[in-house]
């Protein structure tokens, strides 16, 4: 069955979506919308990925390097891969990164952030001094000389990546538990007898769950960027296909640029990468407005 | 500023620790294995493995060890390139200036446009053009390096034919006299500065343009328009000069993404510098350039880093207080 868009449109018009998601999409802004509606489609093509895909993706389904045919929509790369099904496929894999780097950043943050709002004092100094060093290294070079070394496997990226992201994310944190701690309602818990337990429970972790939520969007953005580069310089996973693997495998290929072949093997992924990144990215900065409405746009 | 500085001497201390720590504490480095019994690259002859131990100093306590690498990398010993057989540091200082080359023009570049459409969005605020140059200056700064990169390569390199495809010069070209050479050079960086350039752009438009908006409602810049100084002079003289504070801290804070973004285009557009380096060490897996590489561009950003701190203190004075 094919959806075209204005059919979808109409189905969103005529479904009357729910006052719960209107009133978000309102708070959101229109970037916040359209990225959280854009992340919303990659997630969907991620999760049906190998229902929606022709083929599988490492099937060598034709000949090398096929023109874009009724069978092969994107045609097929160097040894008879299917390109479309290579790219649908690939969302699993940049959506994978993204969410178990942004997990990992954002347990990383709250615990230390949360320790050292909480805990105050030396402790307080120590981890606030450790969070400047790492946040003055470039992440970068630093990436490529752990992957070089410990050799690129998709779960040791991600580990990777939340070892590298939580600073700047704990550093929020902490200021808002340090602030956090000081009010009235706090002091008053703990005059009632409530231990610290059961306090960052009830009191403080809803209180930063909009600073957790920017924290996740953030960190994930950052490690599709971080994947897709370190693919595309030869770092990444060889076994897991991403986009940013599809493009060096693309630009492996002698004389790509000379024939038309990068206009269904190279600019496909390039997009899927640009427009995923960018739906992150829209989405953060329609949290931070919602977190901050003194940076609304005047 | 004390403090900066000590955070920053911390930081290159830490950089230079990192740098010694992480290939011993990682699996894959060449040089262990061929030390490892269970590896199959092990050396059988005990002879050789000896020597080769002591010559790396492996023989050594860590703590000597680590002594004699401060010693060396504080007198600029790198190491050898296992590839080319040749001193790190040489390899990095002719790399470098490519890569500085690249990023400080598409530094400049993008500082000029971003101050000049910033300040004028801000001026026209809400007007079609605003308008039009938020969304392009989002669009520009979300978009990956290597992406653009990619698209102004095919549009103007392989489509139009009017820009070199690769490299940093013409290879083996001879030139008669500077200006040609100057062409050639300026030829070949066109497009990867551009590329910089668009890259780090949008955040210097979108910074400017809010820090123009925040100061065009102070006090001041109402009593200098009711003391009837023309638009140009308020524009220049007032607005622009009291929203450049954050943008120079911006401008060398940012150095350090530009630096990042510069890797990717090089390796994109086979431009000889670090990245360009780097790309072919990981290749390789040629581990003491991509130290050094690691080691050369934390010491840049952390400058930057610096730099913009201290002329942050210098432009507004209230930051000192703090």
């Amino acid at each position: 069955m094919q959806i075209t868009l204005p059919q979808t449109a109409r189905a969103i018009r005529q479904s009357r979506a729910p006052a719960a998601i209107r009133r978000l999409a309102a708070s959101l802004g229109a970037e916040g919308a359209i990225g959280l509606a854009l992340l919303v489609a990659f997630a969907i093509v991620g999760i049906s990925a190998p229902l929606l895909a022709p083929y599988d993706p490492a099937a060598f389904s034709g000949a090398p390097l096929e023109r874009p045919s009724a069978d092969h929509r994107l045609g097929t790369n160097d040894v008879g891969q299917d390109i479309l099904s290579e790219l649908i496929a690939g969302a699993r894999i940049s959506l994978a990164v993204a969410l178990g780097a942004a997990g990992g950043t954002v347990l990383l943050a709250v615990l230390i952030g949360g320790a050292a709002g909480y805990a105050g004092g030396w402790i307080d100094a120590a981890l606030m001094r450790v969070v400047d060093v790492l946040m003055a290294l470039p992440q970068l070079p630093l990436l490529i000389l752990i992957t070089a070394l410990l050799g690129a496997g998709l779960g040791q990226m991600v580990l990777v990546f939340a070892a590298l992201f939580w600073p700047g994310t704990a550093r929020i944190i902490r200021a808002q538990v340090l602030s956090l701690r000081r009010r009235g309602y706090v002091a008053q818990a703990r005059g009632f007898g409530a231990g610290p337990v059961y306090i960052l429970r009830r009191h403080i972790l809803p209180a930063i769950g909009p600073l957790i939520v920017f924290g996740l969007v953030t960190a994930a953005a950052r490690a599709v960027v971080f994947e897709a580069g370190l693919a595309f310089l030869g770092l990444g996973d060889p076994t897991a296909k991403s986009w940013g693997l599809m493009m060096r495998y693309a630009l492996n290929l002698p004389g790509l640029l000379l024939s038309d072949r990068w206009l269904w093997w190279l600019l496909p992924p390039g997009l899927c990468v640009t427009v995923l990144i960018l739906a992150l990215n829209l989405l953060g900065i329609g949290l931070e407005h919602r977190l901050d409405p003194r940076l609304k746009r005047p | 500023m004390k403090s900066r500085f000590a955070l920053t001497l911390v930081s290159l201390w830490a950089v230079l620790t990192l740098n010694f720590l992480l290939p011993r504490w990682l699996p894959g480095d060449p040089l262990a294995a061929l030390l490892d019994p269970d590896s199959s690259s092990y050396v059988y002859n005990a002879e050789v493995r000896g020597a080769l131990e002591a010559y790396y100093g492996l023989d050594r306590p860590l703590g000597e060890q680590y002594a004699a690498y401060l010693t060396g990398a504080l007198g600029g010993d790198l190491g050898r390139s296992i590839r080319l057989n040749q001193p790190v540091s040489d390899l990095l200082r002719e790399h470098l200036s490519w890569t500085l080359l690249l990023t400080l023009s598409a530094l400049i570049a993008a500082s000029l446009l971003g101050v000049i459409a910033g300040s004028e969005a801000a001026w026209r605020r809400r007007s079609a053009a605003d308008r039009l140059l938020v969304v392009t200056g989002v669009l520009a700064s979300n978009a990956p390096v290597f992406f653009t990169g990619m698209i102004l390569l095919i549009l103007f390199g392989v489509e139009l034919r009017w820009l070199p495809l690769a490299g940093g010069r013409t290879p083996f070209a001879r030139y008669d006299n500077a200006l040609e050479q100057v062409r050639d050079y300026g030829a070949h960086l066109l497009l990867p500065a551009l590329t910089l350039t668009l890259a780090l752009v949008g955040s210097k438009f979108l910074l400017v343009r809010n820090s123009v908006i925040g100061v065009l409602g102070e006090d001041f810049m109402l009593v200098a328009r009711a003391k009837g100084l023309s638009p140009r002079r308020l524009k220049r003289h007032h607005a622009l000069r009291n929203a450049i504070v954050p943008f120079v801290h911006h401008l060398t804070a940012h150095a350090g993404f530009a630096i990042t973004g510069a890797l990717f285009i090089e390796t994109l557009f086979n431009y000889p510098g670090m990245g360009r380096l780097i790309f072919e060490s990981v290749v390789a897996r040629d581990y003491p350039v991509i130290q050094g590489v690691f080691l050369v561009v934390s010491v840049l950003v952390l400058c930057a880093n610096l730099l913009a701190d201290w002329l942050t203190a210098r432009l507004d004075p209230r930051t000192q207080e703090a």
